[in-house]
């Protein structure tokens, strides 16, 4: 029944009360947040905020310390990492994370391959039907068909960060989170970016994270304001830049 | 079999706190090393079995056993260093694997080197006639050389928290376990850190080599066994971490030992089951990987 | 200049459609040269060590070398292979079919124990944990004398004839020896290769290349390794079989911590991560142990030497270091 009002319901994941401690340091606080279907939401806050923990608490990579983590009415919160994108759960890292010696085309066909075959130790994989004609897609999809047979690490740092949200696009997720996805990009390749996000969020939920508040202001929904582990502020766009508190501790410091 | 008495019992608890002293430092040294390069040193046996054939070695000279608790310590922790030097810090940034191959082929050619200059066959070794005998400690007769050498790894243990805890030294060498980019920022030369740690755990290697000479004879093997069974220390006290290395060492120590007498044909295999227990309750082993000292 | 940079480029895409060739048909190029081998070697019965080292070092390369994981304990897959296999014929009279199948799966039972215990740590552990235990299973070997002869060695493995499909071969004689011990290792070879063009195959690319991506990616990388540990000694289980059939003896040594350092050797000798690799580094390694013990008996001196020299400055191997040069 959970499951099924879940999936109708409007709110995709939902944080209740988690926080997280690393040794004495508490890097998140208590923190209770919804998230709409079909919405982009950002994470914003300074630097040390704990946006990378949030992010990873929401993710998967780590457990909270206490809390839930809800994903369309089911409990995730001690769920494994490769467990979330059988869920529909994909993500993109803040450090660029792609396989660095197999090729582009390659990164997203194994990307794909999780959803059809993962211990078969005896067909031919080429033999696995329609994973590489799917890569191609997604990759032109990126904006990296023509650099698919080129390996990895060769891809300059914007075609790396594409490459990976092509890889998480394998996943058909239904929600996408993107850690600081235009970090390190130059102007250019941030816009592009940027036009990818909105255009992917047509047809999915994306969260993302991201250090920049001026970028994420235009496309967001919603806005979450994270500053020392908790959550100081929460709205719509309009909302959060008039927001007394916010101004304060962001926009004051100046960005950088 | 001897009746089991509450003597005997402690008397074998004795027996293994002085094999577990052994064990403890050459696994500080493996921690030690591990804590700041992050090399695990598959040389560590070597470094050991060195220990004890430069003590044969100058005992031969006519030295005596007091002159050689120094001395090894000392040529052997020299030879870590032109190790560190010449063939490890070329291999940094290149991978975890690497240094370790490296120390793994450098084993093969210290044992064939001593294998050349001393022969294949292993030696006896005497303990020194002043530490001969046993002495009463209260649950009955124990043998004088055991407690001595128990007696000597604290000593070097105390040592060694003094030097990481008192002087400016150990300051940065704790510090750099724990983050090393903080002490580059701060200006400190680390690769001369790095060069010195490896000298002190190699020193150590070697005393403890030494120390074990008059309890088990010298052979050029004898590095390998002990080197399997100082990862089982590693792996219960947890890596990099010394009072991990103290605790685990004492206690495969005793486990050893505490096996011999109840239930011998078990004594060799019972530290991997310690091992193995510890893998399926605690992977991290006691103490984890905290940092140096904590 | 476009010119130039064309015709730069041409030769370079010619090899590489030269090493596709042999890329896709590289089970077949190494069988091959195992079938010609014999007739260059000095006597056959280095040949047949050659074969059968490299085979455990195939076998120990799929963990190393296309998963990235470093075991120091593959002395114990390989042991329990030839133990399992000899046992199997001295104590119960096995036929020599289902002695070798019963290697294999010994070697992939140790390797599920291990594995299973082993994985539970991380990185540098694994090499540690992985010693420690072959240690351990040393110990239990040497000490079951009823079953495994002890410090002696389990004797009286004697398989005289080898019968395949009513075909009956001479196991006494050295070449058809080595061309019974060459039908294994063929079918090996060919069986990897297709392990690694398996979809597994790519997981375990994956894995090695990154692991928090493949977690991302929804693949259990636990699991993963468990199976590759698995696989892997399978392989070794089959080495050790046929070091059993070949010896007729099997030694306590076969146990040694040197048995799996000497793995670890010959794979980054060759090159860890390619194909021939490991053949190459076996042959390197035992050609050298034998030339080097013409003029002196501390040939490991001259071994280790070489190795740490390769650690240095060829980490690619001899055979990695020939397909840069072939295929940059």
């Amino acid at each position: 029944m959970t499951t099924l009002t879940g999936i109708s319901s409007k709110v995709i994941l939902r944080t209740s009360g988690v926080s997280k401690t690393f040794g004495k340091f508490v890097a998140l606080n208590n923190i209770s947040a919804e998230f709409s279907r079909d919405a982009i939401t950002s994470i914003i806050g300074p630097n040390g905020a704990g946006k990378s923990t949030y992010f990873n608490l929401l993710s998967g990579a780590f457990p909270p310390s206490s809390g839930k983590v809800e994903f369309e009415g089911r409990d995730v919160t001690n769920v494994a990492q490769h467990e979330f994108a059988h869920m529909g759960i994909a993500k993109s890292f803040q450090i660029t994370n792609v396989f660095p010696l197999l090729t582009t085309r390659e990164n997203v066909r194994v990307g794909l391959q999780a959803f059809v075959s993962r211990y078969e130790i005896w067909r031919p994989r080429a033999k696995l039907p329609g994973l590489v004609d799917k890569a191609d897609e997604l990759l032109a999809l990126v904006g990296l068909w023509d650099r698919r047979e080129r390996l990895a690490k060769e891809l300059a740092h914007g075609e790396q960060r594409a490459l990976e949200i092509g890889m998480a696009l394998a996943a058909n997720p239904r929600l996408l989170l993107l850690d600081e996805p235009t970090a390190g990009m130059s102007p250019e390749e941030t816009r592009v970016m940027m036009d990818l996000i909105v255009k992917l969020a047509r047809e999915r939920t994306v969260i993302l994270v991201e250090h920049k508040m001026k970028l994420v202001m235009g496309i967001s929904d919603r806005v979450l304001v994270l500053h020392h582990g908790e959550l100081l502020a929460e709205g719509t766009p309009t909302e959060v830049r008039q927001n007394e508190q916010v101004k304060r501790v962001y926009l004051g410091q100046r960005e950088h | 079999m001897p009746p089991l008495s509450f003597d005997l019992i402690a008397l074998q608890l004795f027996t293994g706190l002085a094999l577990g002293a052994i064990y403890v430092l050459f696994a500080i040294g493996l921690s030690l090393i591990f804590g700041m390069l992050t090399v695990v040193n598959f040389a560590h046996g070597a470094f050991y079995m060195v220990g004890a054939y430069v003590g044969l070695f100058l005992l031969s000279l006519g030295g005596n056993f007091w002159l050689c608790l120094l001395a090894v310590p000392l040529i052997v922790g020299t030879c870590g260093l032109i190790v560190e030097r010449f063939l490890i810090r070329p291999l940094y940034g290149r991978g975890i694997d690497y240094p370790l191959l490296l120390t793994f082929g450098l084993s093969y050619v210290m044992v064939e080197l001593i294998r050349i200059a001393f022969g294949k066959s292993g030696y006896p070794f005497d303990t020194p006639e002043i530490l001969q005998g046993a002495v009463n400690i209260g649950v009955g007769y124990f043998p004088l050389y055991r407690l001595f050498v128990i007696g000597i790894a604290a000593a070097v243990l105390l040592g060694l928290w003094l030097f990481l805890e008192r002087t400016s030294f150990g300051l940065i060498i704790r510090a750099g376990a724990r983050d090393p980019q903080i002490v580059r920022v701060l200006g400190v030369n680390l690769s001369r850190i790095w060069l010195f740690v490896f000298g002190i755990g190699s020193g150590i290697a070697g005393l403890a080599g030494l120390l074990a000479a008059p309890l088990q004879g010298v052979i050029p093997e004898m590095g390998a066994t002990i080197l399997a069974e100082a990862f089982v220390v590693t792996v219960v006290g947890g890596m990099g971490s010394i009072g991990g290395a103290v605790i685990a060492g004492l206690l495969v120590g005793v486990v050893v030992s505490m096996t011999s007498l109840f239930a011998p044909e078990m004594a060799k295999v019972s530290i991997f089951a310690l091992m193995a227990i510890v893998l399926l309750i605690r992977p991290q082993g006691f103490f984890g990987r905290a940092g140096l000292m904590s | 200049m476009n010119e130039l940079s064309q015709t730069l480029t041409q030769p370079v895409v010619a090899s590489a459609a030269w090493f596709e060739f042999a890329k896709r048909h590289r089970a077949f190029l190494a069988s091959t040269v195992v079938l010609v081998f014999p007739l260059v070697m000095p006597f056959t019965a280095l040949a047949v060590n050659i074969l059968i080292y490299g085979l455990y070092a195939v076998g120990f390369n799929l963990l190393f070398g296309y998963l990235g994981l470093l075991s120091f304990g593959h002395a114990a897959l390989f042991g329990t292979g030839a133990y399992l296999c000899g046992i199997a014929i001295v104590h119960f009279a096995w036929p020599w079919y289902a002695a070798t199948a019963m290697g294999i799966l010994g070697g992939a039972v140790m390797a599920a124990g291990i594995g299973a215990l082993a994985i539970r740590t991380r990185g540098i552990y694994f090499a540690m944990v992985t010693m420690a235990l072959s240690q351990c299973v040393f110990y239990l070997f040497y000490q079951a004398i009823n079953w495994t002869g002890g410090e002696n060695g389990l004797r009286g493995i004697n398989v005289r004839t080898i019968d395949i499909f009513g075909l009956q071969f001479d196991f006494i004689n050295p070449l058809t020896r080595y061309y019974v011990i060459a039908a294994f290792v063929i079918l090996a070879l060919f069986a990897l290769s297709r392990i690694l063009a398996s979809p597994f195959g790519a997981v375990i690319e994956a894995v090695r290349e990154n692991e928090a991506r493949a977690r991302a990616s929804g693949y259990n990388v636990t699991l993963t390794r468990l199976i590759t540990f698995i696989l892997s000694g399978a392989f070794c289980g089959l080495a050790g079989a046929l070091m059993a059939l070949h010896l007729s003896v099997v030694p306590i040594e076969i146990l040694h911590i040197e048995t799996s350092g000497m793995v670890v050797m010959m794979s980054l000798l060759g090159g860890m991560g390619t194909f021939f690799g490991p053949f190459v580094g076996a042959a390197v390694f035992l050609l050298l142990e034998n030339l080097v013990s013409l003029w002196t008996v501390h040939w490991q001196l001259i071994v280790g030497a070489v190795f740490v020299i390769c650690v240095l400055f060829f980490p690619a191997g001899i055979w990695g270091t020939i397909l840069k040069r072939i295929n940059p």
